[in-house]
């Protein structure tokens, strides 16, 4: 047996959610689909390809204050941030999840990363199905899929006008009242299947291609527009900046790029990674090489949004591919 | 740093700010807290990072040797906002300090070897506090021998030093500069020409080098020359840092992140890494 709630059910619990928690979920309310704290249940959106950033802004935020530094009568205070209150994330897509969880690896290893913690803990992930794959779309070969459960605590499967149910984790099942569901014989829709980019071995062939002038000639095309980073669900690399008005100091971290020149860029004006080349290899070897080297995964979540956004068509699946073809040979 | 947030610095009074150079000052702090105070206890190469509450934070290594009544001292060069802004706090001005962070020279490990030091510019920071844990352990060493290099005279850092190091058994102290003035009577020479010149032997020694990524990389051939292997060279790796915790991938370099698997490697390991800069 599986069981489903209606579409009716599921506005009613949302709304019901809304009145008690910060509820974030997809909406377009601001133009493109994103997600965006809701206050009245008709904004979100049921029906939808992807959003077009995705959920980790709300737990690794595009700027967020890390504490404010107080003075007064010469005697300096510093009021740490935290996060207060309890959140709902419905509607994030299976890559998404997955992505948050590779950024847990990074974050929350020791000494763990207390605000990002705090955001996680208190927010609980309801997901949704993917009903077709977009042309950019690679989900299954990063290790995750249209329909998988894994990161998140709940996950809603659309069916027809209902929705299946799979209570994931214990958050989960605490949140979603046993009487709002129903017992069904339906059938869970066969999941979309995106093409498959092989990734096997990459990190290998990685090894070895690292000086070959393949990376200078995808670079030469690069603007460093940073929009893949931005867009990514799974980059996670932040500036740390202090912003000072009216007598109030704040310290801020920010979302950067490994594509900005001024990412290694030290105070005096050395900067070891200087070219556009390099800073291009950078990306994907931390996506690919390196994050599998110290955390066991390749940093990709397959969601396809760098490939959607890159304005001079720098796909992550043709490099893959590409370097799975070149391999040790030190010709493109 | 507080346990709440790693993000957020333990609170410092500045309390001596000493002149060494036209460009570098030393900054004397003193934790506010007296329990953070006994606790932070560090290693020489490790590091941290300092707040100029308003401009940002910028990572400096500890050119103090650890002791829980001591300042922690951080030789500050004026080179950028962050720099600036800390070279011109008066004493008793509030700064932040977080860490301390990465690794260490391993002293222990060289424990009955000679030590043989090459320090450029500001690169004798690092190395002074080991240079004053091997002067307060001086049994436990062998001949200590010590380059000192600097653009001018005037930019010798740590010069109040010298005599006491100088004057300690079994240490040997030469200094150089690129361009000398007339009241110079030392050595105008580039650090790898001295390296050349004393000809140390690599017969258990370890050699640990600081400073420009130029004259580093003129060290290393030097000392190549002279016989030392790889993994007889210690140096420090520098690369733009930001959160000092292994999170943000300033320093990401390989699959290390300098801030926590640094600063200090092995050009055995150096030579190992995927990039090479």
């Amino acid at each position: 047996m599986t069981q489903t709630i209606s579409r009716r059910n599921l506005l009613s619990w949302l709304g019901r959610l809304l009145e008690e928690r910060l509820l974030i979920a997809p909406t377009h309310t601001t133009g493109p689909i994103l997600f965006q704290p809701v206050s009245k249940i008709e904004d979100i959106v049921l029906d939808f390809d992807n959003t077009a950033l995705s959920a980790k802004e709300w737990f690794f935020p595009a700027t967020e204050t890390l504490f404010w530094a107080e003075t007064t009568d010469g005697r300096t205070e510093l009021v740490p941030a935290t996060v207060e209150r309890e959140a709902v994330v419905f509607g994030i897509r299976p890559c998404d999840a997955k992505g948050l969880a590779l950024v847990d690896k990074a974050f929350l290893a020791e000494p763990a990363d207390t605000l990002y913690q705090q955001h996680r803990d208190k927010a609980v992930l309801v997901g949704l199905s993917c009903r077709k794959a977009s042309p950019q779309c690679f989900c299954t070969s990063m290790g995750t899929a249209p329909n998988d459960p894994t990161h998140v605590d709940i996950l809603l499967t659309e069916v027809e006008e209902d929705y299946i149910v799979q209570i994931v984790t214990e958050k989960g099942k605490a949140l979603l009242p046993d009487n709002l569901l129903l017992e069904s014989k339906v059938v869970p829709p066969p999941p979309p299947s995106p093409p498959v980019v092989s990734a096997e071995g990459i990190e290998e062939v990685m090894r070895q291609a690292f000086d070959s002038p393949y990376w200078s000639r995808l670079a030469d095309r690069c603007v460093h527009c940073n929009l893949c980073a931005y867009v990514c669900p799974t980059c996670y690399c932040f500036d740390i900046r202090d912003y000072e008005s009216k007598g109030k100091i704040e310290r801020v971290r920010s979302w950067e790029s490994c594509q900005s020149p001024g990412f290694t860029r030290q105070a005096g004006g050395y900067n070891p990674r200087a070219s556009k080349g390099a800073r291009l290899r950078q990306r994907f070897y931390h996506k690919l090489l390196y994050f599998p080297e110290d955390f066991g995964a390749i940093a990709c979540a397959g969601c396809g949004r760098c490939v959607q956004v890159c304005p001079v068509n720098i796909d992550i699946r043709e490099v893959i591919a590409d370097i799975q073809t070149i391999g040790g040979r030190n010709v493109p | 740093m507080s346990p709440e947030n790693p993000f957020v610095p333990y609170l410092a009074t500045v309390k001596n700010v000493v002149t060494l150079t036209p460009d570098i000052k030393l900054l004397g702090l003193e934790l506010d807290d007296p329990t953070v105070r006994d606790n932070f206890s560090y290693k020489a190469g490790q590091f941290a990072v300092l707040s100029a509450f308003g401009v940002g934070e910028a990572p400096f290594c500890l050119a103090s040797v650890s002791h829980p009544k001591g300042e922690l001292e951080f030789a500050v060069r004026r080179i950028g906002t962050v720099t600036s802004s800390l070279q011109e706090l008066e004493p008793e001005a509030a700064v932040g300090v977080r860490g301390p962070f990465g690794n260490c020279f391993p002293l222990d490990d060289n424990k009955g070897q000679n030590i043989f030091i090459i320090g450029g510019g500001i690169g004798m920071a690092p190395l002074r506090p080991v240079i004053n844990t091997i002067l307060r352990n001086r049994d436990d060493y062998g001949h200590l021998l010590i380059i000192n290099g600097a653009r001018t005279p005037q930019d010798l850092v740590f010069q109040a030093e010298f005599d006491i190091w100088a004057s300690s058994p079994r240490t040997q102290l030469e200094l150089t500069v690129d361009r000398g003035h007339d009241g110079w009577k030392g050595r105008v020479a580039l650090v790898p020409a001295v390296i050349a010149e004393l000809n140390p032997s690599p017969e258990n020694t370890v050699a640990i080098t600081c400073g420009p990524p130029i004259m580093i990389r003129f060290t290393l051939q030097e000392l190549r020359k002279l016989g030392f292997q790889d993994n007889q060279i210690i140096t420090t790796l520098e690369m733009k840092m930001k959160c000092g915790l292994g999170k943000c991938a300033r320093c990401n370099v390989g699959d290390m992140y300098v801030c926590k698997d640094g600063p200090v490697f092995t050009c055995e390991q150096i030579s190992k890494f995927i990039e090479q800069f």
